[in-house]
């Protein structure tokens, strides 16, 4: 099993493109016209997103589990 | 708030406004909308286009949108051998995205579609085991669209079909990521297109120097996006070592492509995907404009065809004729590229040098017999046995 992840945005980076949402396999991202949302629940930490960003704005950190 | 249509078209790219203006044409009631609050803007597309599609798909030829007239192109391999193909004819223009996005949704809207930008789709609406519609927000108020048919024609991110069970997931090696500048340059032949090629430069794709005036270009780069560096670190990367200056920057445009993963099944019901969203994308130069209004006249055809016989199975004929016809010829273009992402730099330098022999009208019209031919006929000994294995790949 990979660690678990949660996938940070620098939003002075972002560009809002989308293509995090389209590589994403279980639409655990959601590019709205001024926001971006990650959906912690479906994220299965393939880290596809990360590399996939042409702008590098994308960052996987380990996800705090709760005791 | 609650709406009926026929037909509600998610997304005002490319796909969307042709698949709106058709069906509203044949006098069905169509709701086009977008999350963006201009359509058109901002752009994420190098913006070249063939001159056929305008007369193809019924567009005018329309100065508004229409920066430059192109000739032909340049391709530079990665020791500098160069391959132009230069017609006597106008064979391409450079459009501006934010006017021809906006004036494809006008056609739509004086055709009789209804249009609504800043309108973003969240969900489908189930009733009954079936898609009823569609749930959208309007600024910050709520819409249910009811609707007969549903198009997807979101974009890369084919949110829309995806919530309606259409599977159009593709492994992240069927994307490249795209990054690039609108941006003042001097040097190049503003009548082509340029092209650089090679491992260092782009791996598995491309640099691009798209003219839109004598001394202004798109100026952009796409890799495949499974690669660990950044589309935008390879092309700052390119600009800095060929010592082009990067002090007027008009725009900076980001998106990712996809390249390969056509979708299968492209109708669910009575849903359809079409264009970025449908992977229907030329999958060698990344291009997807063309595909999008082809795409959208098969799904159109066959969306005015199930209204006007208030049958909705036919709709599977779209899946069923797209496959047939461009899906097919996109198939092989894709084996294509599937071999090219293989060539070393030596090889992309041999190749670009004997292709200077071939009929550059034929391989810039897709001929890849023509290339195979060219590059058949040169001494065996520059041929080893892996590019010869590579090239049997092709036939």
């Amino acid at each position: 099993m990979p660690e678990k992840i949660k996938i940070v945005v620098n939003e002075d980076r972002c560009y809002l493109c989308g293509g995090c949402a389209g590589v994403c396999p279980t639409l655990a991202i959601e590019v709205h016209s001024t926001s971006w949302e990650f959906l912690q629940d479906k994220c299965i930490s393939c880290k596809i997103c990360v590399n996939a960003c042409p702008v590098g704005a994308l960052s996987a950190e380990p996800l705090e589990v709760s005791e | 708030m609650s709406w009926k249509y026929d037909v509600v078209v998610v997304g005002s790219g490319i796909a969307g406004p042709i698949v709106a203006r058709n069906v509203a044409r044949a006098g069905f009631s169509v709701l086009l909308i977008d999350k963006k609050w201009a359509i058109g803007t901002p752009k994420q597309c190098a913006e070249g286009i063939s001159i056929k599609v305008f007369d193809k798909y019924d567009i005018p030829y329309d100065k508004r949108f229409i920066n430059r007239e192109i000739y032909g192109a340049k391709l530079y391999s990665p020791s500098g051998y160069e391959l132009e193909l230069r017609y006597k004819e106008v064979s391409g223009v450079i459009l501006e995205r934010k006017v021809f996005d906006k004036m494809l949704a006008y056609y739509a809207s004086k055709a009789g579609a209804d249009v609504l930008a800043r309108t973003e789709a969240l969900d489908v609406i189930r009733k009954d085991g079936n898609i009823a519609g569609i749930k959208a927000k309007h600024e910050d108020e709520p819409v249910e669209i009811y609707a007969d048919i549903i198009v997807a024609a979101d974009g890369v991110e084919s949110t829309i079909a995806r919530k309606a069970g259409i599977n159009t997931y593709a492994p992240p090696h069927e994307f490249d990521s795209s990054y690039e500048y609108e941006m003042l340059i001097e040097g190049f032949d503003p009548d082509l297109i340029h092209l650089w090629f090679g491992n260092e430069v782009a791996p598995r794709g491309y640099v691009w120097v798209f003219p839109k005036d004598e001394d202004r270009a798109n100026v952009g780069i796409g890799i495949a996006s499974d690669h660990p560096e950044t589309a935008k670190y390879y092309l700052d990367k390119w600009l800095k070592e060929n010592n082009i200056p990067m002090r007027k920057i008009l725009e900076v445009n980001v998106g990712v492509v996809p390249v390969g993963g056509f979708v299968k099944e492209l109708v669910k019901d009575n849903v359809l995907v079409v264009g970025d969203a449908a992977r229907q994308v030329n999958p060698m130069h990344g291009g997807g404009m063309a595909e999008a209004m082809e795409a959208g006249t098969i799904a159109s055809k066959w969306i005015i065809k199930a209204l006007e016989e208030e049958n909705l199975s036919l709709l599977q004929n779209y899946t069923k004729e797209w496959w047939e016809t461009d899906g097919k010829r996109l198939e092989k273009v894709l084996k294509v590229r599937r071999v090219t992402e293989k060539l070393t730099d030596e090889d992309l330098d041999l190749f670009i040098q004997l292709l200077k022999g071939a009929d550059a009208e034929k391989i810039a019209s897709g001929d890849y017999g023509e290339v195979i031919k060219a590059l058949l006929k040169h001494p065996k000994v520059l041929m080893s046995k892996r590019r010869l294995s590579l090239l049997k790949e092709l036939l």
